[in-house]
């Protein structure tokens, strides 16, 4: 009953003009740069970071979980229209949607996307609603021990449920935390790794990071293949799916969310993860079995909705315990510092109107994306075929003038091309940036814990491993990773993840 | 011994300088003890851990197949790191809007598909778009010109 009472609470948060209008602008940008192919959603939650700064932290929190969920609903557009997908998470979306698309149903295919997303985006809110709060208050009460170990755990677990190899991974996320380092160090006021450069002395900007990682060299990328696009250029039609459609895939959309409600919290869940096994259980359980991949209904339907549940579960380690569980929810923690909020379970207790606003506003920004989207589909394919050599540019404008008005510091645009160098070589060498951005956040947070927990215990190591909690984090850390050495369980998660 | 996976192995090697790099860094600042730990010792510590994984990763790419390293197209991300260098150095001297044609005057060199007369346009669109949005809309304190 409490929950409903904070769910009215947040929804009169949520439904003043002011953060209506927000939430609204940010449904619209994120769609429309969601839409825009070759541009993920860390990246246009980036680049739009700075319409978020002159906001109160409420507002502000509210118009980028738009812009996420806008992103995601824009990058399952374009991967039914063009079979690119906008975001990984909508990777498998392509293989049925974009083939409904090429039968002629691209219509059906767009709506069901939106349908599914929005009943697994009002699931995944109650979700929320009734999760965060216990989770938040067992939080509250870890020591400097039990939150180093559980940082621990996070990492590890974000990089064992990621693609591509685990130790390249893992070193990323060292590298990461090295770079989370630069700058002044709060206890002693030394400046670490400055090089004398009185511009470095409050560390690495984040933004210039993400954008380097995710903006300017996916740009790149893209500028080196020159494949062309399949780009879907009959009429839409309606986008309303038959009743047939609808009873055919209700127990998928069901189905779907609650997996992705489920791997959402996952630290290094979130979205992928959950769409695609959402995908494979469908495949596997369909009745009949054969039409997948040549234009199945369910197979847009269940993917899309546990992608949008995951996106949106995945707020509950972030608004709780102030771990980002993907490189999203790193953004979202670099924009509530940049407000001067510190994540944490703190938050819900301390600023109530921002937890329980920003989970009203995900159900009311789920509701407006099935407004704006049904009718502005025609708008959105009109977008798909803007050329990408006039997009690029446009994208490296917004980048370097969102790195800008961060701090007003040319320093930091001068950053950011030097971090896209890096950048460049790490995604040569296949090395996958998420760990990396996930390690700079943690990074600062990880040393002060453990120079807390330090501190307390006069030094004495062991802590971590005679403190219960701690040592069970650390312990599952362990076994997620001699899981992943198993040979035979590697071969299976490979398999999983090439499909 | 023949390197059988150059992608890891040059990754692993890229890792290992980083961290000595780092390490090396480090050890100017005070290391303190573990009862009170000074600024040098946790990057220490990760420094240690992020080189022994490259390492590994190397020493790994003597003994598993893997991918060779992809070629590295020079045009496009030369291009791009001078317009964006470029960017903030004509932002610094002559505005916002210097800086906008600059970055895409430069960065569209870095497609060999780009037109001169849409480049023009798209100049003239992307300035009239960050002045009115970030400048007037949104009120950020950017200067437009070059400072007098």
């Amino acid at each position: 009953m409490e929950t409903l009472g904070n769910l009215a609470f947040g929804l009169g948060v949520a439904l003043t003009w002011q953060n209506l209008i927000y939430c609204f602008v940010g449904c619209f940008l994120g769609t429309l740069v969601g839409v825009l192919p070759g541009i993920g959603p860390v990246a246009t939650v980036a680049m739009l970071l700075p319409f978020t700064f002159n906001l109160g932290p409420a507002p502000a929190l509210i118009m980028l979980a738009g812009i996420y969920y806008g992103a995601q609903y824009g990058g399952s557009t374009t991967a039914i229209l063009v079979n690119i997908p906008g975001e990984s998470s909508s990777v498998v979306t392509t293989l049925d949607g974009h083939q409904m698309a090429r039968n002629g149903r691209a219509g059906p295919a767009l709506g069901i996307a939106a349908i599914g997303s929005f009943i697994a985006g009002c699931i995944a809110t109650l979700v929320v609603a009734y999760f965060a709060p216990p989770l938040a208050e067992v939080a509250l009460k870890f020591g400097p021990a039990e939150y180093f170990s559980l940082m621990v755990f996070g990492l590890i677990a974000a990089v064992v449920l990621a693609r591509g190899s685990v130790l390249k991974a893992i070193a990323m996320v060292c590298f990461g935390i090295l770079l989370g380092l630069v700058g002044t160090d709060v206890n002693s006021g030394t400046i670490r790794f400055g090089f004398g450069a009185p511009e470095l002395t409050d560390g690495i900007g984040f933004v210039a990071l993400a954008m380097a990682f995710f903006g300017i060299t996916d740009v790149v990328a893209n500028l080196e293949h020159t494949d062309k696009a399949d780009v879907y250029r009959e009429r839409i039609g309606s986008v309303l799916p038959s009743l047939h459609d609808l009873r055919t895939c209700f127990w998928s959309i069901a189905r779907g969310t609650a997996l992705g409600s489920i791997l959402g919290i996952l630290p290094g869940g979130g979205a992928l993860l959950a769409s695609f096994a959402a995908y494979m259980f469908e495949k596997k359980i369909a009745k009949p079995p054969r039409s997948f991949g040549e234009g199945d209904i369910r197979g847009v339907a269940a993917p899309e909705s546990a992608n949008n549940a995951g996106a949106q579960t995945s707020f509950i380690p972030m608004l709780t315990l102030g771990i980002p569980s993907n490189p999203t929810m790193a953004l979202m923690i670099g924009a509530l510092m940049i407000q001067g909020i510190a994540p944490g379970p703190q938050v819900m207790t301390e600023r109530p109107e921002l937890f329980w606003g920003l989970v009203a506003s995900m159900w009311v920004g789920n509701l407006m994306l099935l407004v704006l989207n049904l009718p502005l589909i025609g708008l959105w394919v009109k977008l798909l075929a803007v050329p990408y050599r006039l997009l690029y540019p446009a994208i490296f404008v917004f980048c370097c003038i969102g790195v800008f008005t961060v701090d007003n510091k040319i320093f930091d645009i001068y950053v950011l091309a030097a971090l896209s160098a890096v950048a460049y070589v790490l995604l040569k060498l296949d090395c996958e940036p998420a760990p990396l951005i996930l390690g700079f956040i943690l990074g600062p947070m990880m040393e002060e814990q453990m120079r807390r927990a330090m501190m307390i215990n006069f030094g004495d190591v062991t802590i971590f491993l005679t403190r219960p909690l701690s040592a069970a984090f650390l312990i599952a850390a362990a076994i997620l990773m001699l899981l992943i050495a198993l040979p035979s369980l590697r071969a299976k998660r490979e398999v999983a993840l090439q499909e | 011994m023949k390197i059988r996976s150059p992608k890891d192995f040059w990754a692993g090697l890229f890792f290992v300088t980083i961290a000595l790099g780092f390490i090396g860094l480090s050890y100017q600042y005070g290391m303190g003890n573990m009862h009170r730990m000074g600024p040098a010792l946790f990057p220490t510590l990760v420094g240690v851990l992020l080189a022994g994984l490259g390492l590994l990763i190397a020493l790994r790419a003597f003994a598993v197949d893997g991918q060779p390293v992809p070629p590295f197209h020079a045009r496009p991300i030369i291009i791009s790191l001078v317009a964006i260098s470029l960017f903030g150095l004509a932002l610094a001297h002559g505005g916002l809007i210097a800086a906008v044609a600059v970055l895409v005057i430069i960065s569209a060199a870095a497609s060999r598909e780009s037109k001169v007369l849409e480049t023009v346009a798209l100049i003239a669109a992307l300035i009239a778009f960050s002045v009115a949005v970030f400048v007037w809309l949104l009120g950020l304190p950017i200067p437009l010109w070059p400072e007098a």
